[in-house]
């Protein structure tokens, strides 16, 4: 552990504005079994930060934890100095922090323009009563964030399948719509599980590409939870590396991959 | 005639022109056609019979929608909505009948008192989801039943009460309504007003639902915690669709009572909450459409067998009367029937094949 925060002195850039992200000394516990202990890191802002580590080393804890569906022992994190413990999912995102699912979150029976619009109810005020009315709030509120989705739709390409319903959506369309819901948050912190996840080369490849895009255009930070270490290798700018809850090395990508701790966690030590 | 070229007519130029309800002009024709049957049947279809069933199938259309909202909208199974309409009938026999103030008066009153009781209902649905709820709720016909028998001075105890309300706003009667000269029937202005509550209760739910609220309740139905995650306050649309629903279940209900005139507690069992589930599951669940569909289909079924029991062979058309099967079992045995026959064949209702149809013809003359 200590020889851990020296390493991560020595591999950042000299940072003289706050990170994004900070997260200290983070434990989760199910009854006996500990999926996280003592993880503690910082995003920076506009970074892409990845977390590796085999089957059940906690990474989808971590970003659950982020997100405030499971409630962390102990531990904090903090968002631009603000807190996120202990605050609900709802709340959470309301800061800024977006997520997409490992196994999709989409909502199957709406369609590709309503799952984006959804993306975008934290930003909207439209109450039940001026729903009803329409004229006035609602409808101007319709038209303004629709404009916002379509953006979304022309950098993501999802053009023709705006009115199509999610559950219908071939997988990889369906992975972008979900990123597409996540960026129509307009996120300072966007959280992604495994987008690659079940793709073919092809279908990975245009992920990647989209993410490199999606970085360019807007100012956002990544979290990155994926097991395609080529994709990790190549985007991301620093790496955690987990190994049953308990973090092994973070660092550069370059460094990550020669770390014999690493190696040993993925591969097996010497029989 | 030269010009510049006009676009084609679909063609939609504007977020705003996407938005609209009735956008293509096949729709706007629809929607007049609609307007012109509801201006003109009353004139044509004189028959107090006819009228009638058509008077409460436009109300149990308006507490269908109601049900609809919570249940096809959100997700959450009531079986709870005949308190409600209940509530509703009580509330316009207080403030319609022994205040004697307007229509809009008693119709708000009633749909206020409907929300606040939603409301108090509402938090059980932040813990209880699917069979528990619905069980739930089942108590509440019963605590609804013990109340409509005891609380004497509203209800009547077991006799019932008068329910006086009158369908009027300002000098306007529409239960004795003087146009030009002509006289018009109870029945026909009831008619009218009946139809456009359904046309302004079925615009104001369809708006809600197209809206962020309606997006909303539709992500907490489709995945709670999803939509937890996007910043959708699950509890908060739980606790609303259920104010919403029940506020217009009451509206239904005051309807209902000051149409029928006198009201008692066997009115509100759970037979008639089941009636509102048969209505929106042949109807179509999620559909506004439906709701409206599925009122006219069932809620005149009722009525058409009781007018025609002497025709079925094996009802007993009176208490006593030779026959298998009474009209009132006959129409439970119905409902029953009809509510397997859909979800097995046509989970999404009457609205599912119309909706197959429309895509039929949009590509027609192409099968593709």
């Amino acid at each position: 552990m200590e020889r851990l925060t020296e390493r991560d002195e020595e591999d950042g850039a000299p940072q003289p504005v706050p990170p994004l992200l900070e997260v200290r000394d983070l434990t989760l516990r199910f009854g006996g079994v500990s999926a996280l202990r003592g993880v503690g890191f910082e995003v920076a802002r506009g970074e892409l930060f990845a977390v590796i580590g085999p089957n059940g080393a906690g990474k989808t804890s971590i970003l659950n934890c982020l997100n405030g569906v499971y409630r962390p022992q102990r531990g904090t994190i903090t968002l631009s100095g603000q807190r996120l413990t202990g605050r609900s999912p709802a709340a959470i995102a309301a800061m800024g922090v977006a997520r997409t699912f490992q196994n999709l979150g989409l909502f199957e029976q709406l369609t590709v323009i309503e799952n984006l619009m959804l993306g975008r109810h934290h930003l909207m005020r439209t109450g039940m009563l001026s729903g009803m009315v329409w004229w006035g709030r609602a409808k101007r509120e319709e038209v303004e964030h629709r404009a916002a989705v379509e953006e979304i739709i022309e950098l993501l390409e999802l053009e023709p399948h705006r009115h199509t319903l999610a559950g219908l959506l071939p997988y990889g369309v369906a992975k972008r719509v979900e990123l597409g819901r996540a960026l129509a948050m307009a996120p300072t912190l966007l959280l992604l599980d495994e987008p690659v996840a079940g793709m073919n080369v092809e279908e990975t490849e245009d992920m990647a590409r989209y993410l490199v895009e999606v970085r360019r255009e807007l100012d956002l930070a990544m979290i990155l939870v994926e097991h395609d270490m080529r994709l990790v290798m190549d985007l991301a700018d620093r790496v955690l590396a987990l190994d049953f809850g308990v973090p092994v090395a973070t660092g550069t990508p370059a460094r990550i991959q020669r770390d014999p701790r690493v190696v040993e966690a993925y591969l097996g030590g010497a029989v | 005639m030269a010009g510049r070229p006009r676009a084609h007519r679909n063609l939609v130029r504007g977020y705003e022109q996407d938005l609209r309800l009735f956008g293509s002009p096949l729709s706007r024709v629809g929607l007049a056609a609609m307007l012109v049957t509801l201006l003109v049947l009353p004139t044509v279809v004189q028959d107090d019979f006819w009228l009638s069933v058509l008077i409460y199938s436009g109300i149990t259309a308006i507490g269908a929608i109601g049900l609809n909202l919570l249940t096809g909208y959100c997700g959450q199974i009531s079986l709870g909505h005949a308190f409600f309409i209940g509530a509703g009938a009580y509330c316009a026999a207080l403030v319609g009948g022994e205040a004697g103030l307007p229509l809009p008066v008693w119709l708000l009153a009633s749909a206020v008192v409907g929300a606040l009781l939603g409301g108090l209902i509402g938090p059980f649905a932040l813990r209880l989801r699917g069979h528990y709820l619905a069980i739930v709720t089942l108590g509440l016909i019963f605590v609804g039943e013990h109340l409509w028998r005891n609380l004497r001075d509203v209800t009547g105890g077991n006799n019932g009460t008068s329910v006086l309300a009158q369908p009027e706003i300002g000098p306007v009667d529409l239960g004795a309504l003087e146009v030009a000269g002509e006289n018009y029937s109870r029945n026909q202005g009831w008619f009218w007003l009946v139809w456009v509550l359904v046309a302004v209760v079925a615009l104001l739910a369809k708006n809600l639902v197209r809206t962020r609220p309606g997006r909303a309740l539709r992500a907490v139905r489709d995945h709670d915690q999803a939509a937890e995650v996007i910043g959708v306050r699950a509890g908060r649309y739980k606790i609303g669709a259920f104010m919403v629903s029940s506020a217009v279940a009451a509206v239904a209900g005051a309807l209902f009572g000051a149409y029928q005139q006198h009201v008692t507690p066997d009115e509100w069992t759970l037979l008639l909450s089941i009636q509102y589930i048969a209505i929106i599951i042949v109807g179509g669940l999620g559909t506004i459409f439906g709701s409206i569909l599925g009122a006219v289909f069932v809620g005149a079924l009722p009525a058409l067998i009781d007018e025609y029991s002497d025709a079925i062979p094996g009802v007993s058309s009176s208490a006593g009367g030779d026959g298998v099967i009474s009209v009132f079992a006959l129409n439970q045995a119905i409902f029953g029937l009809l509510i397997v026959l859909f979800l097995v064949f046509e989970p999404r209702g009457l609205a599912g094949i119309w909706f197959r149809v429309k895509a039929y013809f949009k590509a027609w003359p192409f099968s593709y």
